[in-house]
């Protein structure tokens, strides 16, 4: 598989493409293009970044144990995602990231994205739902220090990261839907999706607030022990 | 020759990925029928009409984006009648309906993704990809059963001892993260002896290699060919083929170019159902012979 060699044009490129490319071209080309095509632009580029992290995750070397500890906090996000009301995902990928690195992060919200999917129902949305999700986790990931410091900043993290996931996605369907920006349909979706919103953020919250803290004493509990 | 489920993954997944994104990309109200109807034909000859309800959530949505165009967007010449001083128009009304057939048919493709998609497959299309991801997934996917039945076996103990209440919202959330710290423990503790048995079983020496039990035969290559061929045609027949909604909605003038270029598409849809029809058609007639 194609791999960038320059470490650091691949973490240029990895932060850039996601937030300013896609928006840009979605941007630029809804008033350039005419009907769908920046859409599809949009969804190839997404899939193309994701496919970008995945051959930087294959180059790399990864012990043993941060693999399997990042598909076991995976398989907790997709059983944590049957809870009713309750979902777990944007805390836990946000978890992970502070205490394992943002690539982590992205691997554990990108992941749990896809495979929940397959029991709550795969579609068009799945590529942005992954890269929504994997973002999630890489920014917590380089935001670790402060975010690990201050409980209060780590809670507004969630929130905003809760409600920023829901909008981008109401955007993106309603684009999809009426093949241009139609603010009448985006505020009546944001509007029916209001409830799920705020549902949402406040999962994230209470889950952060109950879990961030014991999930650093298990983490160091487990080095203590195992000598990682 | 293989039933359409059992052909090799990755071909499998290409045909669904064309399909989906041409149906899902497009404008052409003739495409999006025809992508609707081969993803219902293919559905009911692959399913029967077995659980009903299932699609009752499709229906829904259906109903819901054929309604809330007209609702919503006023453009459109022809008025059909006037609600609260809000004009709905049969332009609006068309669109809402086109964009219902087009919804509804790529949730159909995606559920038949699903359905075939099984674990195994998914692991051997990401493997081709990258090996690494692929242990990623496999670790999941065997790791998700396995919790939820570690953690109804926590929920069990914790409301044996008297620590899982259900009186209230609070005592309820309570209990639940309780039990999901408990996961978090266990789980990480868990993974570190998986992980330990991994390196001490030679993780990481040397390149990551893969074994899958899926080839490349006649028929896959086939399936990879014809549908590379039939939607790169149809995209080229018909990229000037233009549908205007507003502020007439007017069809495109068909011509030669046009129907072949619809045919070829038609011919693509139906893929799948052709060789399920087909293995079925074989089955009955080897077991009657015998």
């Amino acid at each position: 598989m194609f791999v960038i060699k320059s470490c650091r044009a691949r973490g240029i490129l990895k932060i850039t493409i996601p937030f300013v490319v896609i928006p840009l071209i979605v941007l630029l080309s809804a008033t350039v293009f005419k009907e769908k095509s920046y859409l599809l632009l949009s969804a190839l580029i997404a899939v193309f970044s994701l496919l970008l992290f995945a051959s930087g995750f294959e180059k790399k070397k990864t012990g043993s144990r941060r693999l399997v500890i990042v598909s076991a906090m995976t398989a907790l996000c997709i059983v944590g995602r049957f809870i009713p009301f309750f979902k777990p995902i944007t805390a836990l990928t946000i978890i992970t990231a502070i205490y394992l690195g943002g690539e982590a992060g992205f691997l554990v919200g990108a992941l749990s994205a896809l495979l929940s999917n397959f029991y709550f129902g795969q579609g068009p949305w799945t590529a942005f739902q992954m890269l929504a999700w994997g973002m999630i986790g890489l920014v917590a990931g380089y935001l670790s220090a402060p975010l690990k410091k201050s409980r209060a900043l780590l809670l507004i993290y969630g929130v905003v990261s809760g409600v920023l996931f829901s909008f981008i996605m109401d955007l993106w369907s309603v684009m999809w839907y009426a093949g241009e920006l139609n603010l009448t349909l985006y505020k009546a979706g944001l509007l029916t999706a209001l409830p799920h919103t705020a549902l949402y953020t406040v999962s994230n919250l209470v889950f952060l607030w109950f879990l961030a803290r014991p999930f650093g004493e298990k983490l160091e509990r487990i080095k203590v022990k195992y000598g990682v | 020759m293989r039933s359409f489920e059992d052909l090799n993954p990755i071909a499998v997944s290409v045909y669904f990925l064309l399909i989906t994104v041409i149906s899902m990309f497009t404008m052409d109200v003739f495409l999006i029928l025809i992508s609707f109807f081969g993803a219902l034909t293919y559905f009911f000859s692959k399913n029967g009409l077995k659980n009903p309800k299932s699609h009752l959530f499709p229906l829904l949505l259906f109903a819901v984006t054929a309604l809330i165009n007209p609702f919503v967007s006023h453009n459109g010449a022809t008025v059909l009648f006037v609600l609260n001083n809000n004009p709905i128009t049969l332009e609006s009304a068309i669109y809402g309906l086109a964009m219902a057939f087009m919804l509804t048919g790529v949730l159909y493709w995606f559920r038949l993704f699903s359905e075939i998609m099984t674990s195994d497959k998914l692991i051997y299309v990401f493997g081709a990809l990258s090996p690494k991801i692929a242990l990623l997934l496999s670790l999941s996917l065997r790791y998700a059963p396995y919790f939820a039945q570690q953690v109804r076996k926590v929920k069990a103990a914790q409301t044996a001892l008297g620590l899982y209440k259900e009186d209230n919202i609070i005592d309820r959330v309570k209990g639940g993260m309780r039990i999901f710290s408990v996961m978090v423990t266990w789980v990480l503790e868990n993974g570190i002896i998986t992980a330990d048995s991994m390196t001490a079983r030679g993780y990481g020496i040397g390149r990551r290699s893969r074994f899958s039990i899926f080839s490349w035969k006649a028929w896959d290559v086939s399936l990879l060919a014809l549908s590379g061929l039939l939607s790169i045609a149809s995209v080229f027949l018909l990229r000037n083929n233009v549908f205007s909604f507003y502020p007439y909605f007017a069809l495109p003038i068909l011509n030669a170019k046009s129907i072949s270029g619809y045919i070829l598409y038609f011919l693509l849809s139906l893929l799948p159902t052709i060789i399920h029809a087909k293995e079925a058609a074989k089955w009955r007639f080897l077991q009657s012979k015998i």
